[in-house]
């Protein structure tokens, strides 16, 4: 399968600009400077369908052109590094491993949306890609591709990093922008929406990492090639992080609409030690959970969706028999009711509150009418929070107990766990 | 339209004010309603009396819907949406009263009460909560809490119930916290400070004063009036009375000109608290540390509540009827022996404007002198009067709510948060909302002027010359408007320093920087200029005012725009109303009028007049209502042997001061919260005041003085209190002015600086900012944010020479010398030195001439 951001991963110099250059690096930015104007770069990145990485999946040509171009104020694009979601770690390795493809997807968009400061948020755990990202940026300083008049053309570009204080909530692209800012990260109300009003109430792009990297390929290849990637609605190639119970975890890259099914047996070696399959999580912690019956669902936005849950950030971690659901539901619960950043009260007080039943679930304190409450508790977060997070807690929390529930009324019933196990984590 | 809380709803988008703003129609519950583009679903609810429950909105800030109590349903919205921030569309069909909605409500208070310690009963908000009030509307019943509440507690909460301090003022109990984050975002947002913030995350999330810091800004009283919870109290109110058993009085803030609107609290025995009474025409709902804490004077243990008369030598207790008929006896001697030009009053500048009215028409029409004034705070001019262009600028049209509307803001000479702290706020409004440009000029560096895009500091008494180099760079530069080249060269030649070159070396600011000044100003479609109390303060006034008005006029800036702001609650009624001795023609003509009678001929004097004939012993009789020149009038040694050397002397004050020591007859006063009244601020705007309690049975108010007075003398005065009310109303809208004549130009010459080569510092004197005038010291609440006095001092300064934080430094003068302990200035960044004069224990005026303001010398006291 042909890739785009994992080709050169065995090659240990492909960080550096020169490897970066020989493998054909920064020929499509002096292509789009000189056979396109900013809208023509709209219009193809329109035409080729690629879509948000970073969880949504929304168009990004679309996103572009809600930036207003007549307001005086200057335009930001914040390319989102905070990769935070559980089981993901996509961005991270494009971030290490090329960089430089980051900076001239980044150059790409900035031309295309006239901005003149990029800043690529990273999340602060990761120091190495961080400085990877700084060392490419300063290569890049130093041969004239970033800063005044690049390629004579007279177009100036600034990419600041900017790094993370170590909270989830940063890669919701409002917390980052009041991050960028110097501000406690906390979401904020949309609209207005950050392409009218983001960074500093200027208009501002958000893109995340795998999205701009995506860029080059499309101008170098044509939209015709990267749609052959894909399916109709979700084109081109995205990198998959498979973690949990397999023989070979890691990042494939892969087209989208690949089966499940290919990336956890083909790729990934299929489950650890032959056990049974229990439940996927194919997107992300968030989203919600397929079943066994389902590993064959096609990798694509619309086909997970139809499933009953989302590609998100395209984590997919394997469950197989030998895990007791309470208490990965309660390792999750943990995650989002620490991470909840504490600005909106559903968010704040109800993660927090179903972090305590879970784990009195788990724990062997629950009480009849714990998994009735929880379910209501749900019912008071999702749709009522300023940002996603909220919903993000509740989604994980109500499909394990659809499709476990068994296993939760056991915990409260007899205090221990269902499954009898020897796995070590539980 | 009254909203919530009996507040005025505000809908009214004033960026785009005077034009006809767009309508948007919606439907809510069922109603059709129209309203203006921008409105928000709340504010549209809200007119048709719809009620839409918040804790985390506020009218004046922006909206953040983080309580996410305002839900409502929105058709062909996903989701529910915040009713606070969501903008009403042409066409939108809200509902705010389905089931999923009230169950979001529902659900958002279970969260609230979830740590909640329901410990309402302890509660100080009780009464006034909103949590209570929503969770009574909507009726939470049963906890489905099964875990033991959290508790926030550090190392510094000591109190039984979690509270702890984070400001000279304020206790936060976090327990009780919604999270609703306006107390942070007032901070921010409206007052520019960061000395609050929120710490942790998630549920753990405590808002606390920043680290090292405690909540002590000008400003920070409204955090606690704007908690929607029992989570922010002071100790100025808690645990003192329940609200419900409170009375509510409308009130003005009785100190600075800007005439906050506040509400004061009160019962037969005291006054327990103010808060804020919005209004957008001057304070938007926010009021200042002095205006919420300084009504406390009031209560003061201290306040004199017996007459005094002064019985070899020593002041002793009498009755009032003794007191009344000795003045009345000294008075009528004096007046007939000697004549009426030998009588003279002075009066506070935060007398009401009927007291201030009936103490002008005693003197006035029954004294018959011209003796009287009421600027008792800053150095007066030689003549009888201020200047020309100096009246014509202090009397300006100006109003407060207009700033937001201003491009260019210039302020100069003004600590502007101390001296006008609602001006400032409205500044800060529009520098934020709608990118007001604001400079500053002033002596030393000020709090107020972060929000400036150059602040300059001119060297100490340069006032003019800096007034004069601007004047040089328009004409130089072309800038000027209305005017022609020859007339041009001619005001240019009534300048001194004669060039650009030498006013900026003169004055210390950098030629290019004067002239960009110039430039913005003349490039503006709606400058400002304002000149605050560093102006009024300097000597030399009458020169610089002279400057402003040709500057206005230069740039053909609008009448109402350039104004020299009135320092005192009442200075412009005072002014309004005629207490001073040379009227305008208007002014005479109205009251010649209203009294029908010719008004007394002589000249009058002003106050250094009537101080210095008192030294010539031209003037024996002196009476002053609820003024304190002896602590407050620059070089008190003066002050003190003209007071001496006066025959008769009658105070009538709140409390013993420095000058009621040296009165024949003292006199107990009301405060103004035991009269009804009103005040002209500022902007020339007539607001009453209503009388909260009675006065102790000692103590009498202004008007009753005066007109014991005039009975004791029969001189009926012949006024009820409605008809004097009326009257002074009267006098007040008569008031006219003429315009700015805008061919009309004044010289501009900057006066010799003296030399003072042992006194190498300039010593600046005024209100601490927590401070006003004489009387804030009887404030304990005031008095825990600024407990003594003490000399500001920049670090670089201490450091030359060699002068540590909290030591004691001697500070001396040709006229008088103190000791204070020194505290390194924020802000000061030069030689610039500042005590102030709010303390009765420090003598500071007495380091202070009349002619050139202070200059000292300072040295460290050795450590003994």
């Amino acid at each position: 399968m042909e890739q785009v951001f994992l080709k050169y991963i065995d090659d240990p110099n492909q960080h550096k600009i020169d490897t970066y250059i020989e493998h054909g690096g920064y020929q499509a930015i002096q292509k789009v400077f000189k056979e396109y104007q900013p809208t023509e770069v709209i219009d193809t990145v329109k035409a080729s369908g690629v879509r948000g990485r970073g969880g949504a999946g929304f168009p990004a040509g679309l996103k572009w052109s809600f930036v207003p171009q007549n307001t005086g104020k200057p335009i930001y694009l914040a390319c989102n590094g905070d990769e935070s979601e559980p089981g993901t770690c996509k961005d991270r390795v494009i971030m290490e491993n090329n960089p430089h493809l980051i900076i001239e997807g980044i150059m790409i968009c900035c031309y295309a949306i006239n901005a003149h400061h990029a800043f690529i948020y990273i999340r602060g755990e990761f120091a190495h890609p961080a400085a990877r990202v700084e060392a490419a940026i300063n290569e890049a300083y130093a041969k004239g591709y970033l800063g005044k008049n690049i390629f004579g053309t007279g177009f100036d570009l600034d990419i600041i990093v900017h790094t993370g204080g170590g909270a989830y909530i940063c890669g919701e692209e409002t917390s980052l922008l009041s991050s960028i800012e110097g501000s406690r990260g906390n979401a904020r109300i949309r609209p207005p929406f950050p392409a009218v009003e983001g960074l500093y109430k200027c208009p501002t792009v958000i893109n995340n990492v795998e999205t701009l990297s995506s860029l080059p390929s499309i101008f170098n290849n044509g939209v015709e090639w990267y749609r052959s990637h894909g399916t109709e609605k979700s084109p081109g190639t995205k990198i998959f992080s498979l973690s949990g119970n397999v023989n070979k975890p890691g990042n494939y890259e892969v087209d989208l609409g690949t089966p499940l099914s290919y990336v956890i047996n083909d790729l990934g070696g299929g489950i650890q030690n032959g056990h049974k399959l229990k439940a996927i999580i194919p997107g992300g912690s968030s989203t919600p959970l397929l079943m066994p019956d389902q590993i064959d669902t096609p990798l694509d936005y619309e086909a997970v969706a139809e499933a009953g849950s989302m590609l998100g950030s395209g984590a997919i971690i394997v469950i197989d028999e030998r895990s007791c659901m309470v208490w990965v539901l309660m390792k999750l619960i943990n995650f989002y009711a620490h991470e909840s950043c504490g600005r909106c009260t559903p968010c704040r007080e109800g993660t927090a509150w179903l972090k305590q039943l879970i784990n009195r679930i788990e724990n062997g304190d629950g009480q009849p009418g714990d998994i009735e409450l929880i379910l209501d508790v749900c019912d008071n977060i999702m749709g009522r929070t300023i940002c996603p997070l909220g919903d993000a807690a509740v989604m994980p929390v109500r499909s394990f107990i659809q499709h476990f529930r068994d296993e939760f009324e056991y915990h409260i019933e007899h205090k221990k766990c269902k499954v009898e196990t020897d796995y070590p984590f539980v | 339209m009254q909203g919530r809380n009996g507040l005025p709803v505000c809908v009214k988008n004033m960026s785009d004010n005077g034009k006809e703003k767009e309508q948007v129609t919606l439907t809510i519950d069922g109603k059709e309603i129209s309203v203006d583009k921008g409105t928000t679903v709340l504010d549209a609810a809200t007119l048709m009396g719809i009620h839409i429950p918040t804790f985390c909105w506020h009218p004046k800030l922006d909206s953040i819907g983080a309580c996410r109590m305002c839900l409502v349903d929105v058709e062909k919205f996903p989701k529910p949406a915040v009713a606070c921030a969501t903008e009403a569309m042409p066409g939108m069909i809200v509902r705010t009263d389905t089931d999923e909605i009230v169950k979001a409500r529902r659900g958002v208070l279970e969260f609230m009460l979830l740590n909640h310690p329901l410990d309402c009963p302890t509660c100080d908000k009780g009464g006034e909560c909103d949590l209570q009030d929503n969770v009574f509307h909507y009726g939470i019943d049963k906890s489905r809490q099964a875990f033991t509440r959290r508790r926030v507690i550090d190392d510094q909460t000591t109190d039984a119930f979690d509270d702890k301090r984070i400001g000279p003022e304020i206790i936060r109990n976090m327990n009780r916290c919604v999270t609703c984050y306006k107390c942070i975002r007032f901070n921010k947002e409206i007052a520019g400070e960061y000395d609050l913030g929120a710490y942790e995350r998630g549920n753990h999330t405590v808002i606390d004063a920043a680290p090292g810091e405690q909540i002590d800004n000008f400003y920070s009283g409204n955090v606690v009036e704007i908690c929607p919870v029992g989570a922010l109290t002071n100790t100025d109110w808690r645990y003192k009375i329940r609200n419900w058993k409170a009375k509510q009085t409308l009130s003005l803030c009785s100190h600075d000109a800007d005439g906050q609107n506040i509400m004061l609290w009160h019962d037969q025995r005291q006054l327990w608290r103010a808060t804020s009474r919005r209004n957008d025409d001057i304070d938007d709902g926010w009021i200042c540390n002095i205006a919420r804490y300084g009504y406390q004077y009031i209560n003061s243990p201290d306040r004199l509540k017996t007459p005094l008369i002064k019985k070899e030598g020593k002041q002793v207790p009498a009755s009032w009827d003794e007191a009344i008929s000795l003045i009345s006896k000294r008075f009528k001697e004096i007046k007939d022996s000697k004549g009426s030009v030998c009588l003279a009053g002075l009066i506070g500048g935060n007398q009401s404007v009927e007291t201030a009215y009936l103490f002008n028409k005693f003197f006035r029409n029954k004294l018959h002198t011209n003796n009287l004034d009421y600027r008792l705070e800053y150095i007066d001019l030689k003549g009888s009067d201020e200047t020309e262009a100096y009246n014509c600028l202090y009397r300006a049209p100006f109003t407060i709510a207009d700033l937001e509307q201003a491009d260019v803001v210039f302020v100069f000479g003004s600590n502007f948060i101390k001296d006008h702290p609602a001006i400032n706020l409205r500044l800060r409004k529009a520098y934020r909302k709608f990118g007001t440009k604001v400079y500053t000029a002033n002596p030393v560096e000020t709090k107020s002027a972060d929000i400036s895009l150059d602040e300059m500091i001119y060297s100490p008494d340069t006032e003019t010359a800096f007034i004069a180099g601007l004047i040089h760079a328009i004409i130089d530069n072309k800038y000027y408007k209305n005017i022609d080249e020859t007339k041009a060269a001619e005001v240019k030649t009534m300048l001194a320093p004669a060039t650009l070159d030498e006013a900026a070396r003169l004055c210390g600011i950098e030629q290019e920087r004067i002239v960009n000044l110039a430039k913005v100003l003349s490039e503006a479609n709606n400058p400002y200029i304002l000149a605050g109390d560093y102006f009024v303060a300097s000597a030399k006034r009458h020169r610089t005012a002279n400057g402003m008005y040709d500057l206005a006029n230069l740039l053909g800036i609008k009448d109402s725009n350039a104004i020299i702001l009135a320092s005192q609650a009442n200075s412009m009624g005072a002014d309004r109303v005629g207490v001073r001795p040379r009227l305008t023609e208007n002014l005479k003509k109205t009251l010649i009028d209203k009294w029908g009678e010719e008004l007394p001929e002589s000249p009058g004097s002003n106050t250094s007049q009537i101080l210095n004939n008192s030294l010539d012993e031209e003037i024996d009789g002196l009476f002053i209502l609820g003024a304190n020149p002896a602590m407050r009038y620059p070089d008190g040694p003066f002050v003190n042997s003209a007071l001496d050397k006066l025959d008769f002397l009658v105070v009538a004050d709140l409390f013993e001061t420095a000058t009621s020591a040296k009165a024949d007859v003292v006199l107990p006063l009301a405060g103004w919260a035991e009269q009804s009244g009103a005040y002209v601020n500022v902007e020339g705007r007539y607001q009453k005041f209503e009388k909260a309690q009675d006065a102790d049975k000692g103590i009498k108010s202004g008007i009753e003085i005066i007109h014991s007075i005039a009975r004791a003398m029969d001189l009926s005065l012949n006024l009820d209190n409605a008809a004097l009310m009326h009257e002074t109303k009267d006098i007040v809208d008569a008031f006219e002015r003429e315009a700015r004549d805008e061919a009309k130009f004044f010289e501009v010459k900057q006066a010799q600086i003296p030399e003072h080569d042992n006194y190498p510092y300039r010593l600046l004197v005024g209100n601490d900012i927590h401070h006003f005038g004489y009387v804030t010291e009887h404030c304990p609440s005031l008095m825990r944010f600024t407990p003594e006095p003490y000399l500001e001092i920049s670090p670089n300064l201490a450091e030359k020479l060699g002068i540590d934080e909290e030591t004691l430094v001697r500070i001396e003068s040709t006229t008088g010398k103190l000791v204070l302990k020194a505290r390194f200035s924020e802000y000061f960044e030069g030689d610039v030195l500042f005590i102030p004069n709010n303390f009765s224990a420090t003598e500071v005026t007495g380091l202070v001439s009349r002619e050139g303001g202070g200059w000292v010398k300072i040295e460290k006291l050795d450590d003994k």
